[in-house]
């Protein structure tokens, strides 16, 4: 019962996805930027990530952390629409129907993790259309993968706020706060051996650094195994705790009067 | 078996009392009707009854089912189409129903005759694959409507069902809605400010201002029970004849009171169709002429005023925009 119901949801918001062609190009703008003018601005830096041991260009070491980028706004915007839901009265039909509460919570999760990964892939080729080296292409397969993994823990941290956020203020207010640095502090941009220590050891507990690490180990084609089974494990377990938390949450707020 | 009780219900926001001790039965398969104006509890009484709100003290149960201890039953015997249109402007006409079967759990293979069943009710067959963002008003209603009924619900509850409609696209809504009645024989539980739509629709009317039920009963037997039938009879005569004329309509049964104004007479009675046909009888028995006759019915906005004190389109009031201030604070989420 709870799949056929959590995939009516997940049907309804991959539809609402398919037609809104203006917003799949929209939401790559901003990490196209990020690749071309960032990419181009730290290239520099070359020598000081290949002091880390990173083999190759800088545009390289920095694709993986903006197709992590795309994952996390994709994700973590992709909550509010929750909120119109509630505001134009649609959230009703599905709340007086006999679906459960967590389900409405879980479709909309599994649906942003799907368009989190689509639009990912999208910036994947365009890194590799840049020139960024790829050896095992069929990598692509288990990247993706893990971009839903991840995309999952993100889209329950925003199902949940959009969920006891009373406006869009509130909610954009959260997620602004919490978007950025969450990607900033990650190896994303820039090498965690390089960052202050005290840095370093705050981005030590952001699943975005294992996400990112392991994504780049995938992309240069060496993965550790030991690194790669212990980002995943965190990567799991980050994502049941936002599947647990968000359904909680999201079933305690939609009934309370909006 | 009653579709709908509420016993002693109350429901207290931080700083109102949006309904007030209220009790109340619907029959099963009855259109019930439940009238007042903005503010005066009915949406909060009816998001109860759908499950999105708990109440603060007493109880409801739909097809026996409490509200508050079984939910997930009251769920799935119910349709619900609230105030604002709750369709996905994004989808077609035919997703927003598959959609709708969908979390009604619907068996897979009896989809696709519902949805064709209630496009052919609601006259959107051959718009059923246009986004609905492209439908007008009335169109986007009707989708909605439908989207209310096609789980076959035991109780639909229409909140508002033609507010902010032209007076065409209410009238068929209301056909709609007698057609779904007709069809489906469900339980209809109707909330309007619009004395013409309860007047129209409905088997039963409940009036309900200030959070508290005022009466519930026909719209017809409310009538009756104002006893003002007003008629008022144009005559040409001198005075000693009207003088006469009128000694002798006072005496027929009926009648409440008399009055003239120059040569009108004016009559208020009970039952004017009755006392017509005997009017014109003493008429001629005496030799007066009668020249035209106006009747007014009275109305269910003269039944509003009789039991609240005030009329329903009376904005002027100010308790009354106090509380549709509060209202709609209320609805913002305050």
């Amino acid at each position: 019962m709870i799949i056929s119901d959590t995939y009516a949801i997940f049907w309804r918001e991959m539809k609402r996805y398919r037609k809104s062609k203006s917003g799949v190009i929209i939401r790559l703008i901003q990490p196209a930027i990020w690749i071309v003018v960032m990419g181009n601005i730290f290239a520099g830096t070359q020598p000081l990530i290949q002091s880390v041991g990173f083999d190759g260009e800088y545009i390289e070491f920095m694709a993986p952390g903006v197709l992590i980028l795309t994952a996390i706004f994709t994700s973590i915007f992709g909550g509010v629409n929750t909120l119109w839901d509630r505001r134009y009265g649609f959230m009703n039909k599905a709340l007086t129907s006999p679906i459960s509460r967590s389900s409405i919570a879980l479709g909309k999760m599994l649906a942003i993790s799907m368009i989190a990964a689509f639009q990912s892939s999208l910036i994947l080729g365009m890194a590799l259309a840049l020139g960024v080296s790829m050896p095992h292409l069929w990598m692509i397969a288990p990247i993706m993968g893990i971009v839903i993994l991840f995309s999952i823990g993100f889209s329950g941290i925003s199902v949940m706020i959009a969920a006891a956020a009373k406006s869009q203020e509130t909610f954009w207010g959260i997620i602004n706060f919490l978007g950025m640095p969450l990607f900033l502090l990650s190896p994303a941009l820039f090498p965690l051996e390089l960052m202050p220590d005290w840095l370093a050891s705050i981005a030590a507990f952001n699943p975005v650094s294992y996400t990112v690490i392991l994504v780049r180990e995938m992309m240069s084609g060496y993965v550790d195994s030991l690194s790669a089974i212990t980002s995943i494990a965190v990567l799991g377990t980050f994502s049941i705790i936002m599947i647990g938390l968000a359904s909680y949450v999201f079933t305690r707020d939609v009934n309370k009067p909006f | 078996m009653n579709a709908i009780e509420i016993n002693s219900l109350t429901k207290k926001f931080k700083k109102s009392v949006a309904i007030d001790n209220i009790s109340l039965n619907v029959e099963e398969g009855e259109i019930f009707g439940f009238l007042g104006p903005n503010g005066a509890g009915k949406s909060t009484t009816m998001m109860i009854l759908t499950t999105l709100l708990k109440p603060t003290s007493g109880n409801a149960s739909v097809y026996g089912f409490d509200v508050v201890t079984n939910p997930s039953k009251v769920r799935k015997n119910i349709g619900f189409v609230q105030q604002e249109i709750g369709i996905d402007e994004y989808l077609t006409a035919r997703e927003n129903l598959q959609f709708q079967c969908k979390i009604s759990q619907i068996p897979k293979e009896q989809i696709q005759k519902r949805i064709e069943e209630v496009l052919d009710l609601v006259e959107l067959t051959e718009k059923q694959d246009d986004q609905s963002i492209t439908f007008s008003g009335g169109m986007r209603k009707r989708l909605d409507i439908a989207c209310g009924l096609i789980h076959r619900p035991k109780v639909l509850f229409l909140d508002e069902p033609t507010v902010g409609l032209d007076i065409q696209t209410r009238r068929k809504i209301w056909e709609y809605i007698r057609k779904i009645h007709k069809e489906f024989g469900m339980t209809i539980f109707v909330s309007t400010h619009y004395m013409e739509e309860a007047d129209n629709l409905c088997d039963r009317v409940g009036i309900i201002d200030y959070g508290k039920i005022q009466i519930v009963d026909t719209p017809e037997y409310m009538k009756n029970k104002l006893e003002t039938d007003l008629v008022t009879f144009s005559v040409m005569s001198n005075e000693i004849k009207k003088e006469q004329f009128i000694q002798k309509i006072k005496m027929i049964e009926l009648i409440k009171n008399v009055k003239i104004n120059e040569n009108e007479i004016i009559i208020q009675s009970s039952n004017s169709t009755q006392i017509i046909p005997k009017i014109f009888q003493i008429s001629s028995e005496i030799g007066i002429n009668i020249d035209s006759f106006v009747l007014n019915k009275p109305t269910l906005d003269d039944v509003f005023i009789s039991y609240t004190g005030r009329n329903l389109r009376d904005d002027t009031n100010g308790k009354f925009n106090k509380r549709k201030e509060f209202n709609q604070s209320r609805r913002r989420g305050l």
